[in-house]
């Protein structure tokens, strides 16, 4: 499969886990193109290689065989360094467990990755950070810390996070699994809110169907294999 | 800034942790800085103190005068003494040497005299300029009586054993005295005990030295010399433990001029005080590398404890792009952060310690430490020791938490992030 531009390409991609004697097919033989500014969920049930493939994209894990292509760049080849500056530069991260760092507050959670960003000045940091709080609704709780907040809320947080470095492409694996119904509603709409006004690409995984409903384009997985595109 | 802060911010949520590396950090810095810089005042007072008490730190001799273990007891033959212009020579370089911070010409014998009811007594005899035999130039001084003037006659001054503790000699009284003369013959001449000399560090009842002291001009005058010479020449160095290297020049020095002269070190009839000193470095040395051993270890096994609980903190910040060297710096840092708050607090202390110290002065009255530190014994700071004491620290500081750091950098994002 050629490369889109601008846009994600993952061409033959398999991942094979070891478990003592046994070998686990996590991926098998992916080809797929996401095209840039879409809104995709990646659905299927417990173990079917949603987290995996989120984590191909994300440089989180290795494939055992095939390619990623980001805006026609094999992301998979490129040395520690430039693996290092893609994730910085290129991606956000939504966790499903918030993944906020308990010492800092909402405002220094939502900082935390413009340390790496040294081409900013102070002031020019601390307006993204305003503004992105501000558009996830948690101006008035910028001083508090993850554990005053609510789940919704620390959610909020991570989608600021994941946004404050303006990424080409955010994944979020299981965003809403953690929030109950209303809130996980709210977090959706506020994350549909920024892919339409900025153009951001979001890739989310979930088995929940009020979630897929919502996406833009589905990509259904089963046993590590595609179901559905 | 921001990297310091979220250091920061960190220390304070572990704050236990923080605690413990702190107080060890502490404790290290305060007992390694206290201990070096007593031990350096200690080192230094021991080896001024013997090396001035006895013979000086070092002896220009002839070379064929056998020295070693005999305590300064040698004996020479008058073919053996040492000219005017041999002296001369000797003290002109020893002065253009700048560890020797003096040099004396003495003679030293062996005599005889004859105490209360005319008993025979043998003494070690040491002819010395008087005039720099003073409190400030030595830690000998005239317990009682008045102090021989220079080029003063038939008189003499004798160690605290002979005329205090055995009771041979009265001072104030005159007894016969047999000294040698330039030829090696005997002389009887009737002398004044006028001063006794006291060993104001030492324990009297370790040191019993049964010596005499004579005014060195006086002595020559009394016995006949009609040319100024001596058995050997007294060196002083401003640090006794340079010794190691400045000795050998000064041999390397003599080898290359006539007549064939040696240096001797105090330490070869006195190795038993160096071998204190030395003890006593090497016992405090230890207790310091224990301590910094302690130190190192408690760092990295908090580090690791703290890189364990904090395995999903340093996946989320591997995803948002942090590399493996900045996860290493954020642990460092932490480390070096809480070793190095608690290694200033630590000196801090220890340079208030020591301030109080020499501003008070440690009053001893016990023997080992009269004998150790002598009375009024007032420790001071060393710029060479304060160096080296903080640069350990600045070593221990960076690379205690380094090695747990490294792998906290190494540690697979996958796994990281699993971990909950």
């Amino acid at each position: 499969m050629a490369a889109v531009r601008n846009g994600i390409t993952l061409t033959g991609l398999c991942k094979e886990y070891r478990l003592g004697k046994t070998t686990v097919r996590a991926l098998r033989n992916i080809d797929l193109e996401i095209k840039s500014g879409s809104f995709t969920c990646v659905a299927g049930p417990s173990g079917s290689g949603k987290t995996t493939l989120l984590n191909m994209i994300g440089l989180i894990d290795a494939p055992t065989s095939g390619t990623v292509h980001v805006a026609g760049e094999d992301i998979q080849g490129l040395p520690e360094k430039l693996r290092t500056r893609y994730r910085s530069r290129t991606l956000g991260f939504i966790f499903q467990s918030f993944n906020l760092l308990p010492v800092l507050d909402v405002f220094e959670n939502v900082h935390l990755p413009l340390i790496l960003h040294r081409e900013l000045s102070p002031s020019a940091k601390r307006e993204r950070v305003l503004e992105i709080v501000e558009a996830v609704g948690l101006g008035e709780h910028i001083r508090h810390k993850p554990f005053e907040l609510s789940g919704g809320q620390r959610q909020r947080v991570a989608i600021a996070r994941a946004l404050v470095t303006h990424p080409l492409i955010v994944l979020a694996d299981e965003p809403t699994a953690n929030l109950d119904s209303e809130t996980g509603a709210e977090v959706l709409a506020l994350m549909e809110g920024i892919n339409r006004d900025r153009g951001t690409t979001f890739i989310f995984s979930s088995h929940d169907p009020r979630v897929m409903e919502r996406a833009a384009r589905v990509i259904r997985l089963h046993d590590g294999g595609i179901e559905a595109a | 800034m921001e990297r310091l802060s979220l250091c920061l911010r960190n220390l304070g949520r572990h704050a236990w942790r923080t605690r413990i590396i702190l107080l060890i950090a502490l404790l290290g810095a305060f007992l390694t800085f206290t201990f070096e810089n007593l031990v350096e005042d200690i080192s230094r007072k021991q080896s001024d103190m013997f090396g001035r008490a006895f013979s000086g730190h070092f002896l220009v001799v002839e070379k064929d005068i056998e020295t070693k273990n005999s305590f300064g007891f040698y004996f020479y033959k008058p073919e053996q003494m040492l000219n005017p212009e041999e002296v001369s020579a000797v003290r002109m370089f020893l002065a253009g040497l700048p560890e020797v911070s003096g040099t004396q010409e003495r003679i030293v014998f062996t005599g005889l005299y004859y105490g209360k009811k005319d008993a025979e007594h043998g003494f070690r005899g040491v002819a010395m300029d008087m005039k720099d035999f003073n409190r400030n130039f030595t830690d000998m001084y005239y317990a009682t009586g008045s102090p021989l003037g220079g080029g003063e006659q038939g008189a003499a001054a004798p160690s605290w054993y002979e005329y205090s503790r055995d009771k041979n000699l009265d001072i104030g009284a005159s007894y016969v005295f047999l000294l040698p003369n330039r030829e090696g013959e005997f002389v009887d001449r009737s002398i004044l005990a006028k001063g006794g000399i006291d060993y104001r560090s030492m324990p009297k009842e370790a040191i019993g030295l049964s010596s005499i002291f004579f005014d060195l001009a006086g002595f020559r005058a009394m016995v006949g010399y009609e040319e100024p010479l001596a058995s050997e020449v007294v060196g002083f160095l401003a640090d006794a433990r340079t010794s190691a290297h400045v000795l050998p020049r000064i041999q390397s020095w003599l080898d290359a001029h006539e007549p064939r002269l040696k240096v001797v070190s105090w330490r070869e009839y006195a190795p038993i005080f160096a071998e204190i000193v030395l003890g006593f470095d090497v016992a405090m040395k230890t207790v310091e590398t224990i301590l910094l051993a302690i130190c190192v270890l408690l760092v990295v096994k908090l580090t690791t404890f703290s890189l364990i609980e904090r395995y999903s903190e340093i996946g989320t910040m591997r995803a948002l792009g942090f590399s493996r060297s900045d996860i290493t710096l954020q642990f460092t840092l932490e480390g070096f952060l809480a070793i190095a708050a608690g290694a200033v607090a630590g000196f801090l202390l220890a340079a208030g310690a020591i301030g109080v110290l020499h501003a008070t002065g440690i009053q001893n009255s016990t023997t080992f430490w009269s004998y150790m530190i002598g009375n009024g014994f007032r420790p001071s700071f060393h710029s060479g020791k304060i160096i080296v004491v903080v640069g350990i620290f600045l070593a221990v500081a960076v690379l205690a938490p380094l090695f747990p750091a490294i792998r906290g950098g190494r540690l697979s994002i996958l796994r990281t992030l699993e971990k909950r």
